[in-house]
């Protein structure tokens, strides 16, 4: 596979100019690595340089909209599905690191934030390659990359004594999940002879396999995935990573780590299970006589049934929405189960929504967790009154992720259904819609504790910085203006699954 | 010389491996010995892989060995790290004995 | 058609409360107590002015209102239409072209609706003069609910209509829960997840008429050419049609409410604030009738017609327990008044469900005119129960008596608002009921006589309570004034307030009551044109 070719050069040379975006997040990597060393007592100065390098990648990946290619031998894909990822990964990474600039917990707790915001570029690193990655080798590595920098960044405030178990939990879930994977990524070598998603399809393709190693290979990648994307059952690890982990780690981990793990599993399923000479309007052209529909379907419901029921009893803020993020993987997996065009778009769109609504709602609880230094529902009693303006952006964002209109929440549930209904999945529709009806009950414990609770006597009014405040519009206005006025996102979503299918 | 030994045996030996360590994670509770399983897990791992490319006669395998080899060493290497970081908070290294969070 | 600034009437009166939101939400509370009073006295006024600037554009739209006009399924008779194009994506992967429209006009089913919802919204204002705690919070919030609630009369495009639906959820649920009374948490979760268990169903459907039409236009979704053959929903009296007319039924049945989805309304009145039960008594439920009327009927007649017996039954069994639960209110429980309206509500909705289902011109009409003469009737009776409750903070049946001799004037008004809700001769309810037997006795004679029997259970309860409250021996603790420092209520009777939100109902109930015609006569050309459409998509089902 790695034959040298008479154009080899060129290739090389185009694949670099593909590879620019990671190339820069690589030098930002180096270069925040070197100015820590440097200038160790500054705290923000990293932080920055990683802030400047986001929005440098991020321009050159506009650089990249509407390119479709394999580079370096064909261990990458770029095309505008990867693209659309590895926006939504960046731009969760960037909020990140602003909301970190504003976490009390991060700079009381540590003594040096340079490694952590270093850390978050590896982690992004990872999470790009992933999301195009098109050989087993390069999505094990990525995967790997991903994991080994949030297994520290879980752990970082080392202090915190819940922080490092949460960091024990969660590499060993990890590491024990990676293994299982591989094991399957053997076997599937074993079967085919490739470790290439498309010629692992071609050969499937063109060839009788054994069904039974095939779908034990199939189930083990597949068990490697639904770990990043805390899929029940293999979510074990999330509500006390969730917990555990600084707020923003927590943030970045449900948004990033599902956005790539999401991106991963539709590539995986897609190039190498699908019939692609198939039209994509029926969706499940399996090569194969398993049906990966039903397994998909069957996780997803017991995903999100599982995450929206156990929410409900939960008292800590972050573990309920740890919780919430693991429902919110079922819906995101049934947008999997149709896996036509429709339902990829569909997911696309939910995930931005998802980023802007999740990353606000962990954004809130930081800022509460800076004053109040408690992220347990029974202190958000009276919140709504002593900080208001943080108790209308959390109701806003709690709205959005039940799904109820005028907010971003809506119009991705009203897509994620309409593929489902649209692929004839009724009773898939409907159990989804039950579990929304459920998820309310646990938002609106939230808002119920900031409003109607510890009224009297009413509380200090808290005061938050202004730097604060505009990144928490800057997520609350998105969330409302998108559920009102949707097509510029709509129309990006479609344009990125047309030429993924086309 | 591998061609006298069937693949059948690589692949048998590497699951038994495999079943050991995953049963190893689930029941010991001591973390230096649950990344030793894992360790285990890997290697069985990298046994089928290498048993697959000798018989395909494919290098790919082989090559997928050595990055499993040096993502096991970091992994393996952030794992003590942080055994030891909760060992300084807790002094202790068995897993069940770590329950500040509910399961 | 009238424009102001090139903004059209039914736009106009929608988003006019979002002026009134910005403009509290610009005027700082106050840190002391004179600006605090000085600040609510403002949002208080503003919220007035800006419900009466509603109320006049309503009257407004009713003086142009073009009686002969059909509406429903003609975009011809719908009047005072605006129509722009809001979102569009051409090509989108199997959906299509994806066109919303802001899709807003009436006809003769709405138009009362919007009359009855400026009225309401008006005299709520008034009742809401007690909030204390929070007021700008509940300005903000009251507003919000009104422009949800104008909305959901004014849309046209289904996707427009369900997000107005949903608009008003969280208001109302916040309304219930800040400024409730002991069980509000509980009251307002409950509302908020039956709703939104209903409205889920409603979603789903919606969509699934979305693939069929490809449009969310409602006047494409009644028109049965414009489906396309392989989708779900195409066809006449099909197993898929029928279950997402049931899954309607069910959400729109809930904020009806029906028996037997009916258990979180007594809850939620009981706990809300006075001005927002009267809102959910007078515009809330009827939004659950008006859905069926504008969107089940027309969308799935031949559903209508298979269901019809049992939608009927559905109504009969309401009026039955209804009453027969508000009736129990003497004997059992709390002794709450507030109950007993709330399940007198069930019943007299269940007249609506009952009228709507015989299909016929008189049954028909009587449906909307009672969903009229509900709305204001039991605002009345909700604002006279919030009267004494604002006094004394009680409002149990047996709490009170002799009532008559200390507020004359009080005991008037609400003796108008007693027998309007019996069904008494010249008073409005009793020509609602009269026209919903006579339409339901030729479709279903036995249920009716069944219901009639309801009449009397509601004179029984209802003249119970009031020779309980307002007749017999004043209790001795009641025989000072009501507020002895004279700080809050100069005189025992009904203040300049009250009598302010009161007195327009009561006018409206004994004008109708004579002479019902303002009201009838809007509807008359939509309904019979209603009936037509159903009637015409029932018979190919029945011919089948």
């Amino acid at each position: 596979m790695f034959s040298v070719e008479a154009n080899f050069l060129d290739q090389l040379k185009d694949s670099i100019g593909l590879f620019l975006p990671e190339t820069v997040l690589i030098a930002t990597f180096l270069l925040s690595l070197i100015l820590d060393l440097i200038f160790r007592k500054s705290r923000t100065l990293t932080g920055i340089v990683t802030a400047i390098g986001f929005v440098v990648a991020g321009i050159c990946l506009i650089g990249q909209t509407g390119e479709t290619a394999f580079i370096f031998s064909r261990m990458l894909v770029v095309d505008p599905f990867a693209l659309f990822f590895k926006f939504v990964i960046l731009l969760s990474g960037l909020i990140v690191v602003l909301m970190s600039f504003f976490s009390k917990e991060l700079y009381e707790t540590t003594e040096g934030v340079g490694e952590y915001f270093t850390l978050i570029t590896g982690m992004t690193i990872g999470m790009f390659l992933l999301a195009s990655a098109s050989n087993l080798i390069m999505i094990y590595l990525a995967i790997e990359t991903m994991s080994i920098s949030s297994y520290i960044l879980a752990g970082y405030t080392k202090e915190i004594r819940r922080a490092s178990e949460a960091s024990l939990k969660y590499v060993i879930f990890g590491a024990v999940s990676s293994g299982i994977m591989i094991y399957g990524m053997s076997i599937l070598f074993g079967l085919t002879g490739t470790l290439n998603l498309f010629d692992i399809n071609t050969f499937l393709l063109s060839n009788e396999v054994n069904m039974v190693p095939l779908m034990l290979s199939g189930l083990m990648i597949l068990a490697g995935f639904a770990y990043k994307i805390s899929a029940v059952p293999f979510h074990f690890w999330t509500p006390d990573v969730y917990e555990g982990a600084p707020v923003t780690i927590s943030a970045l981990l449900s948004v990033a780590s599902k956005a790539a793990g999401f991106a991963v599993l539709i590539r995986f399923l897609k190039s190498a299970f699908i019939d692609p000479t198939l039209s994509s309007d029926v969706a499940w052209n399996t090569i194969s006589s398993i049906d990966w529909q039903y397994i998909i379907a069957i996780l997803a419901v017991v995903t999100m049934t599982v995450g929206n029921l156990v929410a409900v009893w939960q008292t800590n803020v972050k573990r309920l929405l740890a919780y919430s993020s693991i429902a919110h993987a079922g819906y995101l997996l049934m947008g999997v189960v149709v896996m036509n065009e429709i339902g990829i778009a569909a997911i696309l769109l939910y995930f931005f929504a998802y980023m802007i609504m999740n990353l606000g709602a962990f954004y809130v609880v930081m800022l509460i967790a800076n004053k109040t230094g408690s992220e347990e529902l029974d202190d958000y009693q009276g919140l709504g009154h002593s900080a208001p303006v943080l108790g209308v952006c959390m109701t806003i964002f709690l709205i959005s992720l039940t799904g109820l209109p005028p907010t971003f929440g809506f119009i991705g549930k009203l897509y994620i259904f309409s593929a489902v209904l649209d692929s004839g999945l009724i009773w898939l529709a409907v159990v989804g819609v039950l579990n929304s009806v459920v998820s309310l009950y646990y938002y609106a414990k939230v808002f119920r504790n900031m409003y109607f609770r510890g009224m009297d006597p009413p509380k200090e009014p808290m005061t938050f910085s202004y730097g604060s405040m505009i990144l928490l519009f800057l997520l609350a206005i998105p969330t409302v203006l998108f559920g009102v006025y949707f097509t510029p996102i709509l129309a990006w979503a479609k344009s990125s699954v047309e030429i993924f299918f086309g | 010389m591998i061609n006298a030994i069937p693949l059948e045996y690589y692949l048998g030996l590497a699951s038994i491996i495999f079943l050991i360590g995953t049963v190893g994670v689930l029941v010991r509770r001591n973390a230096i010995i649950v990344f030793m399983s894992i360790e285990l897990m890997l290697n069985s791992v990298n046994l089928t892989f290498v048993g697959f490319s000798t018989y395909l006669g494919d290098t790919a395998g082989q090559v997928f060995v050595f990055f499993v080899m040096a993502v096991a060493a970091a992994e393996a290497a952030i794992g003590l790290a942080i055994v030891l970081a909760l060992f300084r908070n807790k002094q202790t290294i068995y897993v069940d004995e770590v329950n500040v969070l509910k399961w | 058609m009238f424009e102001i600034f090139g903004v059209g009437p039914l736009t106009l009166i929608t988003f006019l409360p979002m002026l009134g939101i910005i403009l509290i939400l610009l005027i700082p509370a106050g840190k002391d107590e004179q600006s605090k009073k000085a600040s609510t006295n403002i949002y208080r006024w503003a919220t007035v002015f800006f419900t009466f600037l509603q109320l006049v554009i309503a009257v407004v739209i009713y003086i142009n209102f073009d009686l002969s006009l059909t509406g429903v399924n003609d975009i011809n008779g719908m009047q005072f239409v605006e129509k722009v194009r809001w979102i569009e994506v051409e090509g989108l992967p199997m959906l299509g072209d994806l066109r919303i429209d802001y899709f807003v006009g009436i006809d003769g089913i709405s138009a009362p609706m919007i009359l009855l919802t400026a009225i309401i919204c008006f005299v709520a204002t008034f009742a809401s003069w007690s909030i204390g705690k929070a007021v700008k919070g509940y300005f903000i919030m009251y507003l919000l609910l009104d422009l949800g609630m104008m909305g959901v009369f004014v849309s046209l495009d289904f996707f427009l209509f369900y997000l107005f639906w949903e608009l008003m959820l969280l208001p109302m649920y916040f309304l219930i829960g800040i400024w409730g009374g002991p069980r509000k948490e509980y009251a307002a979760i409950k509302f908020f997840i039956y709703t939104l268990f209903g409205s889920l169903f409603m979603l789903l459907v919606m969509i699934a008429l979305y693939f069929a039409v490809g449009s969310f236009n409602m006047l494409d979704m009644m028109d049965p050419s414009k489906y396309d053959p392989g989708s779900l929903l195409s066809g006449i009296g099909t197993t898929w049609r029928y279950i997402a007319f049931g899954a309607l039924f069910i959400g729109f049945a809930i904020k009806v409410p029906t028996v037997p989805f009916h258990t979180w309304l007594p809850d939620a009145h009981v706990e809300a604030p006075t001005a927002i039960s009267v809102i959910l008594a007078g515009v809330l439920l009827k939004m659950g009738t008006y859905g069926m009327l504008r969107i089940s009927w027309p969308m799935f007649p031949d559903a209508v017609y298979y269901f019809q017996w049992y939608i009927a039954l559905i109504g009969v069994v309401s009026i039955i327990y209804g009453a027969f639960c508000a009736l129990g209110q003497h004997k059992v429980g709390k002794r709450d008044f507030k109950k007993l309206i709330a399940y007198s509500s069930v019943s007299h909705m269940g007249f609506v469900m009952l009228g709507m289902a015989a299909m016929n011109t008189e049954g028909m009409v009587g449906a909307i005119f009672q969903m009229f003469n509900h709305g204001t009737i039991t605002a009345m009776l909700f604002m006279i129960v919030g009267v004494v409750y604002d006094r004394t903070h009680l409002r149990g049946l047996d709490d009170f008596g002799g009532l008559a001799n200390k507020m004359p004037i009080y005991t008037g008004v609400m003796m108008i608002a007693f027998f309007a809700a019996i069904g008494l001769p010249g008073l409005s309810g009793f020509i609602s009921e009269v026209l919903i037997f006579l339409g339901a006795f030729q479709t279903f004679p036995v249920m009716t006589a069944i219901s009639a029997f309801a009449i009397v259970i509601g004179a029984a309860y209802m003249l119970w309570a009031l020779q309980k409250i307002f007749f017999g021996k004043l209790p001795d603790r009641w025989k000072g004034p009501w507020d002895p420092t004279g700080t809050k209520y100069k005189h025992d009777d009904l203040n300049g307030i009250e009598l302010t939100a009161l007195v327009p109902l009561a006018v409206i109930v004994i004008y109708l009551g004579i002479n019902p015609n303002p009201i009838t006569g809007m509807m008359t050309s939509s309904v019979n044109h209603l009936i037509e459409l159903v009637k015409a998509g029932g018979q190919v089902a029945a011919g089948m």
